[in-house]
């Protein structure tokens, strides 16, 4: 299980990268992140809701209600181009500091 | 069956949006929380088992209202580009300016100059002039204290501390080559030695003393960043 601090730090990464490939509301975007990262990353109602209102008013995402065929409405968000510009230089920096670790912790080990 | 935004309503009871806003975020989050427990439902768990799990997902309400209000409203206001570099930025223009303005109508008072034609009030360029200039470090300090402490990057806080030669740069670089070619008169009585004076004077040596304050208060956070990350590891 990945800790507290890191996790706070990769879940912009996370809900950006579940959105690059359509539009999802809330409960289902922590469900799609949980089921792909096979339960490492989870997000409460608590952790999710600040963050995503946090990225929609940075421009990276935005949100709309939309009324699904069972009738419930619920509010959809999409990656705007503004998230998606964010989206690589994200990927890039996490990717450097997981490929930094992988090396410390091989001469650690070595 | 269960009216969960009844029950977010009542939990998010100090949530200061617009009523508008603030009906969207009950029910955008009544909507999730009612979607876990029929999930939880499905799983076999029983009504009872299925709320409590559900609620278990807050354990903070009102810490759960401030961080929806402070991400609804405070981000809305200022985002990181306007904390890093435009308000450090604006702010040691305003004090640069500011400064020079006082200390032209609070400072030494003008000098009585003897000339062949008689006396003459003078005031001399130095004694305005060298308050300033000399002021101009701590000006430079505050535009990299400001930029650092919103997480500015080493551009943002570059540029912050630069920010008040900017005005004079523009115009030796952009708006006095423009006047000289539409004013013929300018044109042909530019003096390029006193250019290279006011270039020196407005743009460079406050450039220098800005930077002098700026970098070392850049230098002082970066040392106790440093020293910091030693005592966390």
């Amino acid at each position: 299980m990945i800790g507290t601090g890191i996790k706070r730090g990769t879940a912009e990464l996370a809900v950006l990268s579940v959105l690059e490939h359509g539009p999802l509301h809330g409960y289902e975007m922590a469900r799609r992140i949980e089921q792909q990262t096979k339960g490492a990353l989870r997000f409460t109602l608590a952790a999710l809701y600040p963050m995503l209102y946090r990225m929609e008013q940075r421009g990276w995402i935005r949100g709309a209600w939309e009324t699904s065929s069972s009738g419930r409405r619920r509010r959809c968000y999409r990656i705007t181009p503004v998230g998606k510009k964010k989206l690589s230089p994200l990927r890039k920096e996490w990717a450097e500091l997981f490929d930094a670790l992988r090396r410390l912790t091989k001469v650690s080990h070595a | 069956m269960r009216d969960w935004e009844a029950l977010v309503e009542q939990h998010l009871i100090g949530l200061a949006l617009e009523p508008t806003e603030r009906a969207e975020v009950i029910a955008e989050l009544a909507a999730h929380l009612e979607e876990s427990c029929e999930e939880l439902r499905r799983q076999g768990m029983t009504e009872e088992e299925a709320v409590r799990r559900t609620l278990s997902q807050v354990e903070d309400w009102q810490k759960l209202s401030r961080l929806i209000q402070t991400a609804r409203t405070k981000e809305n206001i200022m985002t990181d580009r306007v904390k890093q570099f435009w308000l450090p930025s604006l702010l040691t223009l305003s004090f640069s300016m500011g400064l020079l303005a006082l200390i032209q109508v609070f400072g030494p008072n003008p000098w009585l100059v003897a000339r062949k034609n008689g006396w003459t009030l003078v005031a001399p360029v130095t004694v305005v002039y060298l308050p300033w200039l000399l002021s101009l470090p701590l000006i430079g300090a505050m535009g990299a204290y400001l930029s650092n402490r919103a997480g500015g990057s080493q551009r943002a806080m570059f540029s912050s501390i630069v920010f008040p030669v900017l005005p004079y740069l523009v115009f030796f670089l952009v708006a006095f080559p423009v006047m000289a070619i539409f004013n013929e008169r300018l044109a042909h009585t530019i003096m390029f030695g006193a250019l290279f004076v006011g270039l020196f004077a407005w743009v460079l040596a406050p450039g220098a003393a800005l930077l002098a304050g700026g970098l070392l208060a850049q230098f002082f956070f970066s040392r106790r960043l440093d020293s910091r990350r030693v005592a966390g590891s």
